[in-house]
């Protein structure tokens, strides 16, 4: 207890140290905090898992996928009907991409709009994240879905993508399409994803029937199917409860004769997203063993450095404390306890701070990689923070600590004056 | 006219002049820096601890900044000023891109295009698509599928001379096929391909122990070995010696064979090489323009590429954030030092004062210390970043929309960057040396000597 409040009491002794050192150590943690909640996120979602797993149908061999949207009735055979299904195929969704610009006369960034046509109403069964979401939030994103598939022209935005396009819900835009030529589209805006949900930030999602109905109503006018006819079906996902019937469905819609027009794959949701990350690999490699690493060893340095000034500078009351029967194991205690106290305690001012303020003020942290917008900090980084600053306070101060404990005090009284 | 300085023109330019500012003032204002260097080496171990924590952040910076280099590299030797893409209307992506065989049946005719030694006008007709393909072998927590950039060219001479490819090997043949070996079992028509030098790597990577001992070439695939792609078997009949292009990462072969068996039977680009830069833009109008048949999206290739750079600034923001947050923690470290230092030395300070330098000097003397500490550990840091030079990386370019393409880039540690690393080091070593000098400045005489 004795050791403790000496302790303490060590770290108020130079505040302007303190404080220095304490920011230091805060704006590291929370470098290395966000480094690693991308990261961990990206890690999980190429985590092949053994249980619930979503897998995805594609086009076999291209980039982008364009199957026929004929396909998407062949390969309902294929969901599972799961127990508590609130409507048929809640295991099964189709993705159809839609997009184009609100200003077709200066496209840019800002103006583009970007939507995946679906069944409304699956978004809270299918969509990562969505069909996760707390209950009030899971509400109200129904009650849009609800409007969405009774108004077949309106559109659910992210928070990100509404605030570039300058628009709010309850306005209407004017599509003009680069994917679909000629199928230009007028929605209605009915709401944003969640904010707590950053993976839709740039995204936004539409009745598919509003967008199929379209091409229809293109091929009577024009009196021959559109260009994009027998390619208007991207995506179709799939959730399995298990493994074991993930891999006989793959099989059986692999083999399937249905779909020999345009061959078809079957893989598992963390497959595809390795894919696409794989050109990352590298990037993603260089932040985890290359950025992490350095800048905890210039956190450890920072720290270090501290350490090793106070201890420089206390070398006499050091000697004074040996003299008055300390122990030297009690002196490495009292120094490396200084720095660990200074170092958990920033690691969770930091990483607690970093959590608020990017989940619940940011929404996120844009980092656009493959198709991931923004990212948001992990949960878990309310205990990495304490724990990277623990373990690097503890690293950098156990040499100063250990210089502190073979104080000889002979040598430091011969030097009294 | 001169032509107007580059960026890292400037960037040398503002370095120079803060280093000489900085000599200058230790020479106008008399310091005595011998006093400071001292002061650093007694210190040694708080000194080092301080260098170090320069030489990670600058050292970091540097190998992010090469990498961001490297991609910017690419991107701008990948296109000619005097070669125009033609992709279909709206599309700013190949992979996106649709062009009609009507649409651009008579391209060549058009007056203004270079032509080859054999008359031939230079116009490289291409399908590209992305093949989506299982890997030979995965290892292990690595990916079971890739995905092959495959280029379909018409005339693969033309379009190797529009693109300036240099190839060792052979172009594809007529019909871009050949029959297997008479000794072989499977005796399955076999596809010629051409590959850039990064995909044969890749591809190589994906033999046994066994195969890649007894091969031709153990680092990567060459003429005459085979690899799978899309349920055929396909022959490398040349490699295309295009490191730092984009055209390293593609596998080309005959255009109709692609398009037929990945499902993409239109073209999606034209490469069209100008009679020169002037005639280029001249036909950058005319195809946007006046050609009647379709709508075209043209563009020089030099503004296709630099379209493309448009992850790579994604990057460069990301990676002057970093750098600056994890600065702004090295800076307190500094600061800490510096505070120490003249904790430690307040009764130098005032000797000092005794011995009739004033308090500019006293500031710009331990302004100066900080600055050579950064100066020293940010040096160190610059020639650690710069053993990055020459390392290979994945990595994708694109417009920031979605799409791009996987390349794989060079590394590359220049003087601009050099520059850059040192210039922050010194903004470190000023910033964290600033506020401890001016405490050291404001001591009263009477109380340093109590």
């Amino acid at each position: 207890m004795k050791l403790l409040v000496l302790m303490l009491k060590n770290v108020r002794r130079n505040i302007l140290r303190t404080i220095l050192t304490s920011l230091g150590t805060i704006i590291l943690v929370f470098v290395v905090t966000l480094v690693w909640s991308v990261l961990e996120f990206l890690d999980a979602a190429t985590t092949e898992k053994s249980q619930n797993l979503k897998c995805i149908v594609t086009e076999r061999w291209q980039i982008p996928s364009q199957m026929p949207f004929s396909y998407s009735k062949a390969l309902e055979q294929f969901a599972w009907h799961g127990p508590n299904d609130e409507q048929p195929l809640d295991n099964m969704m189709t993705w159809q991409f839609y997009g184009g610009t609100i200003d077709p006369t200066k496209r840019t960034f800002d103006s583009v709009l970007f939507a995946i046509g679906l069944e409304p109403r699956k978004m809270f069964t299918m969509m990562d994240e969505l069909d996760s979401l707390p209950p009030r939030e899971k509400a109200e994103l129904k009650a849009i879905a609800d409007r969405m598939t009774e108004q077949r022209n309106g559109i659910i935005v992210g928070p990100g993508r509404l605030k570039l396009l300058k628009k709010q819900i309850g306005d209407t835009v004017k599509v003009t399409s680069f994917n679909y030529r000629g199928i230009d589209l007028e929605f209605e805006i009915m709401g944003t994803f969640p904010a707590s949900v950053s993976r839709y930030d740039l995204s936004a999602a539409m009745n598919r029937d509003y967008l199929n109905n379209a091409m229809d109503a293109w091929a009577r006018t024009n009196n021959k199917p559109h260009a994009m006819a027998n390619k208007n079906m991207n995506l179709a996902w799939f959730r399995y409860p298990d493994r074991e019937m993930f891999e006989q469905r793959a099989d059986e819609i692999m083999n399937s004769v249905d779909f020999k027009d345009v061959p078809i794959k079957c893989e598992t949701a963390s497959s595809g997203i390795s894919a696409f990350l794989e050109a990352y690999r590298d990037l993603l490699w260089g932040m985890r063993w290359l950025l992490c690493p350095a800048i905890l060893f210039t956190l450890s340095l920072v720290i270090a450095n501290a350490i090793s000034i106070s201890v420089r500078e206390r070398q006499k009351e050091l000697a004074v404390m040996k003299v008055l029967g300390f122990l030297p194991g009690q002196i490495l205690i009292l120094v490396l306890g200084e720095a660990l106290a200074l170092g958990i305690l920033c690691g969770v001012v930091s990483s607690g701070g970093t959590f608020i303020l990017v989940n619940k003020v940011f929404g996120g942290v844009a980092f656009p990689i493959a198709f991931f917008g923004a990212f948001n900090i992990s949960p878990n980084a309310l205990w990495w923070g304490p724990a990277v600053g623990g373990m690097t306070a503890f690293i950098g101060s156990f040499l100063p600590a250990w210089s502190a404990r073979t104080v000889k005090v002979s040598e430091v009284f011969s030097k009294v004056t | 006219m001169e032509p107007p300085l580059t960026i890292q023109d400037q960037l040398v330019a503002v370095t120079i002049g803060l280093v000489t500012l900085i000599g200058i003032l230790a020479v106008i204002a008399r310091v005595p820096l011998i006093y400071n260097v001292r002061n650093l080496m007694v210190r040694w171990r708080i000194t080092l601890l301080t260098a170090m924590a320069f030489m990670m952040v600058v050292g970091l910076l540097v190998v992010m900044l090469a990498f961001v280099n490297g991609m910017y590299r690419l991107t701008e030797s990948s296109g000619r000023p005097d070669n125009l893409i033609i992709l279909g209307q709206g599309t700013q992506d190949e992979v996106f891109s649709s062009l009609g065989f009507t649409d651009v049946d008579s391209i060549e005719t058009v007056a203004g295009i270079a032509r080859d030694s054999e008359n031939r006008p230079l116009v490289s007709k291409e399908t590209y698509v992305i093949v989506n393909q299982p890997v030979v072998a995965p290892q292990k927590g690595r990916p079971r599928r890739r995905f092959l950039q495959m280029r379909g060219v018409q005339i693969p001479e033309i379009s190797g001379e529009v693109h300036d490819v240099n190839l060792q090997g052979d172009w594809f043949s007529q019909a871009g096929v050949r029959q297997a070996a008479e000794t072989d079992k499977d005796q399955s028509t076999l596809i010629e391909a051409v590959l850039g030098e990064g995909i044969a790597r890749t591809l190589g990577s994906d033999r046994t122990p066994e195969q890649v001992a007894n091969a031709k070439n153990r680092d990567r695939l060459d003429v005459g070995d085979e690899f799978t792609c899309g349920d055929r078997r396909w022959i490398v009949v040349g490699i295309m010696k295009s490191m730092g292009k984009s055209f390293d990462s593609e596998i080309w072969a005959k255009r109709e064979l692609v398009g037929r068996m990945f499902g993409k039977e239109t073209y999606t680009t034209m490469v069209v090489r100008g009679e020169n830069r002037a005639e280029a833009a001249r036909l950058v109008n005319y195809f946007g323009s006046e050609w009647g048949k379709a709508s075209l999206q043209p563009m020089l290739e030099t503004t296709y590429f630099n379209n493309l750079n448009g992850t790579n600034q994604q990057f460069l923001i990301a990676i002057i954030i970093v750098a600056v947050i994890m600065s702004i923690g090295g800076v307190f470290g500094v600061m800490n030092t510096m505070f120490a230092a003249i904790s430690q030395r307040i009764k130098d300070i005032g000797v000092m004062r005794l011995l009739g330098f004033d308090r500019s000097q006293i500031l710009i003397s331990f302004l100066l210390e900080s600055m050579l500490l950064a100066v020293v550990g940010g040096g160190i840091g610059c020639l650690l970043g710069s053993l990055s030079d020459g390392w290979t990386a994945n990595s994708i370019v694109g417009s920031g929309q979605g799409g791009g393409k996987s390349v794989v880039l060079r590394v590359t540690v220049d003087w601009a960057i050099i520059m850059y690393g040192m210039l922050f080091s010194l903004i470190m070593g000023a910033i964290g040396g600033l506020l401890p000098a001016l405490s050291a400045m404001r001591l009263k005489l009477l109380e340093t000597l109590r």
